[in-house]
């Protein structure tokens, strides 16, 4: 059996910077050990420990989908010790990661029903998968509309822009994307995400909200999600903890009884009112 | 299954008996403490001992352990060895509060989604001698609040209780009897049998210090913002003693530790007593004050684990309240809960 503490030697194939300020990378690794690749099936929502020998690991939610076969890929901001070290690597280096790790979006309730999905700023990186997983040409039927939200600070920040793109011109997603403020050729919306999801204003009818931000969005954005009459089982976010183990064994993330690491960090809002407020 | 008797001062003899064989960890004096150590051709076991300073946890979880290698290529730091060898051994002489806490953290290390392969390693690989309280070693023991007792054959391959001259050997597991050659061929009778329940029946009458540990769970549950913790945490120095000495506290730090061309991930025991235990890269830190990280450590023990695991997280040791340098006693703290 797998050693759960023992990465799977990765190899950095891809660096992209996506934003102005070059502070947030994408890295797509590919695995050493071809069937390996196998062995990390992984689900939209689930996160990795990305570990690089001699400084340590950091936990990193998934970005790329399980339809994007040959690679994964995660999207790191520059933090503390791990993530920069992660930034200041070049395309080849050897490291690991370990997972797949937490459960996911849950894809099953989702089946069937629209899908609303709220980001901001870096937070975007599952929701990301989620939705390049549900436009896959293997599962889009299995989903209802799909209405995106998705904020930065400025153009300049947002992340994924060829995808964003490439969304924005296919007919089965509602894309809307927005920035706080806009620069001289920013053509598409201004204002904050809380203002734009009013302004969408998504049916609650058979529908799940998929929301990830800052906290400031979060506090502002849920709100509206209840006014549009959104119960609590079906407003779902993505916790954050300091992490270590990532397999609940270490104790560092427990949010109650539930660590973070093992049985989140997906919640449903009425999940957390059981839990306590520690997070 | 299989019960003999052998004569008291035989026990050291077959400790050192055992130590020719395999690795044998036993309690041993070091200066004023008494500690569970491999022990060594010159070492004298010391089983008129009162509780070992230090819980016997380390023998499965040990203080700092490589969870593996790793050696600098050109091209990065490459994984180069898992490091993860048991050799056969036997925990001799732990007391019953002890063994019990191991049951506690096979239901962490060893549950059914991840599995702890170090921890289980050595634990598979051990055989557990229990040494049974005929006296409690201490007015601070209360193992029979919760779900403990002196005489008790709970997470032991072999009980071993002093019933006067002898002690009555009994094999509790397969893994104990496969020890059965080294204790002789004195059979016990029904004689040594009522005299050691009789033995048992007064040390858990003997056990004085008493705590409500099953009544505050449904409590806890309820009152995670009862200003009641804001009362007991005021003189904790944050120091982590309780939860270093605490047989079931099971957290855990990794880091890694690098040379030029090799290094080593290591684990070392943490504590939700440290300020930084949860504090994020953003600075964010969920537990912002002792008040916090003492409800933690409290919930812990008598709620977060009840929810998980169905078992209360304390074996009644009381470590934590002989060596708290500031005297918070979760006795007390139990205790007062049940009151709210
Ligand atoms: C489930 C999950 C998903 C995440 N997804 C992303 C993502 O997609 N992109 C991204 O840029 N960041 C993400 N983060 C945050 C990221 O883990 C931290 O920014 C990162 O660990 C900082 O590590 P560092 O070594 O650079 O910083 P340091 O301050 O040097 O951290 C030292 C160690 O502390 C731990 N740690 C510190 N802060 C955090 C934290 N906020 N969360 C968890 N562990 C922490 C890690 O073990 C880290 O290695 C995620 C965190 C979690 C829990
Ligand atoms: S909480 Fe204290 S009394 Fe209970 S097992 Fe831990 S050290 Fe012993
Ligand atoms: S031993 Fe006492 S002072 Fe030290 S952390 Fe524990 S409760 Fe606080
Ligand atoms: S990270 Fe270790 S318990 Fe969650």
């Amino acid at each position: 059996m797998q050693n759960p503490y023992i990465p799977y030697p990765v190899v950095v194939d891809k660096i992209i910077t996506e934003v102005d300020t070059k502070d947030i990378k994408t890295f797509r690794f590919k695995f050493v050990n071809p069937e390996d690749e196998a062995k990390y099936a992984y689900i939209p929502g689930q996160f990795g420990e990305l570990s690089i020998y001699g400084k340590g690991e950091s936990p990193i939610g998934i970005a790329s989908s399980p339809t994007q076969k040959g690679y994964i890929e995660f999207t790191v901001q520059k933090a503390g010790v791990v993530t920069t070290a992660l930034h200041e690597m070049e395309e080849g280096t050897l490291m690991g990661i370990r997972g797949p790790l937490g459960n996911s979006w849950p894809l099953e309730y989702l089946e069937g029903k629209n899908i609303v999905i709220v980001g901001g700023g870096f937070a975007f990186t599952t929701l990301r998968s989620m939705i390049n997983y549900a436009l896959h040409e293997d599962n889009r039927k299995r989903f209802g509309n799909i209405t995106v939200v998705y904020g930065a600070r400025n153009p300049g920040l947002l992340l994924y822009k060829e995808e964003l793109e490439a969304w924005s011109k296919r007919s089965d997603i509602n894309l809307n994307v927005t920035v706080d403020k806009g620069d001289a050729t920013w053509k598409g919306r201004e204002g904050f995400v809380p203002a734009v999801c009013k302004d969408v204003a998504p049916s609650k009818d058979n529908a799940v909200a998929l929301i990830c931000g800052p906290p400031v969005m979060i506090r502002f954005t849920l709100p509206v999600f209840f006014e549009l009459g959104f119960s609590k089982e079906n407003i779902i976010t993505s916790l954050e903890m300091r992490m270590k183990c990532g397999i609940g064994k270490c104790g560092r993330c427990n949010v109650g009884s539930k660590y973070v690491c093992k049985d989140g960090p997906v919640f449903s809002l009425a999940q957390l009112d059981e839990l306590t407020p520690e997070y | 299954m299989e019960k003999r008797l052998i004569k008291k001062d035989a026990l050291a003899g077959i400790a050192k008996k055992m130590a020719g064989d395999v690795l044998v960890w036993a309690p041993v004096k070091q200066e004023d403490n008494v500690l569970f150590k491999p022990l060594r051709a010159d070492d004298e076991p010391f089983f008129a001992y009162l509780n070992s300073k230090n819980a016997p946890k380390n023998v499965f979880f040990p203080h700092t352990e490589t969870l593996m290698k790793y050696t600098r290529t050109e091209k990065g730091m490459v994984f180069s060895e898992e490091v993860n060898d048991a050799p056969q051994s036997v925990l001799f002489g732990v007391r019953p509060c002890d063994a019990h806490s191991f049951v506690l953290l096979d239901k962490l290390f060893d549950q059914e989604k991840y599995k702890d392969g170090y921890y289980i390693a050595k634990r598979r690989n051990t055989t557990v001698i229990t040494l049974a309280c005929v006296k409690p070693p201490y007015t601070s023991c209360f193992c029979t609040s919760v779900d403990g007792e002196p005489v008790s054959s709970d997470g032991a391959d072999i009980l071993l209780t002093d019933i006067g001259g002898d002690y009555l050997v009994e094999f509790v597991t397969e893994k104990g009897e496969k020890l059965a050659k080294y204790f002789g061929d004195t059979q016990a009778d029904a004689a040594a049998d009522a005299k050691k329940n009789e033995i048992a029946a007064k040390a858990k009458e003997a056990i004085a210090s008493k705590i409500p540990a099953h009544e505050v769970k449904p409590i806890l549950d309820k009152n995670f913002d009862n200003p009641f913790w804001d009362t007991i945490h005021r003189k904790c120095l944050a120091c982590g003693t309780c939860t270093y000495l605490c047989p079931t506290c099971h957290c855990f730090d990794i880091s890694d530790e690098v040379t030029e061309v090799e290094g080593v991930r290591i684990r070392s025991w943490d504590s939700c007593m440290f300020p930084l235990f949860t504090k994020e890269t953003s600075g964010h830190n969920p537990r912002t004050s002792q008040k916090e990280r003492w409800r933690q450590r409290a919930m812990h023990k008598f709620k977060y684990y009840i929810d998980m695991f169905n078992a209360i997280a304390c074996v009644g040791c009381g470590r934590c309240v002989m060596y708290c340098p500031v005297n918070i006693d979760i006795r007390k703290i139990v205790t007062d809960i049940s009151k709210l």
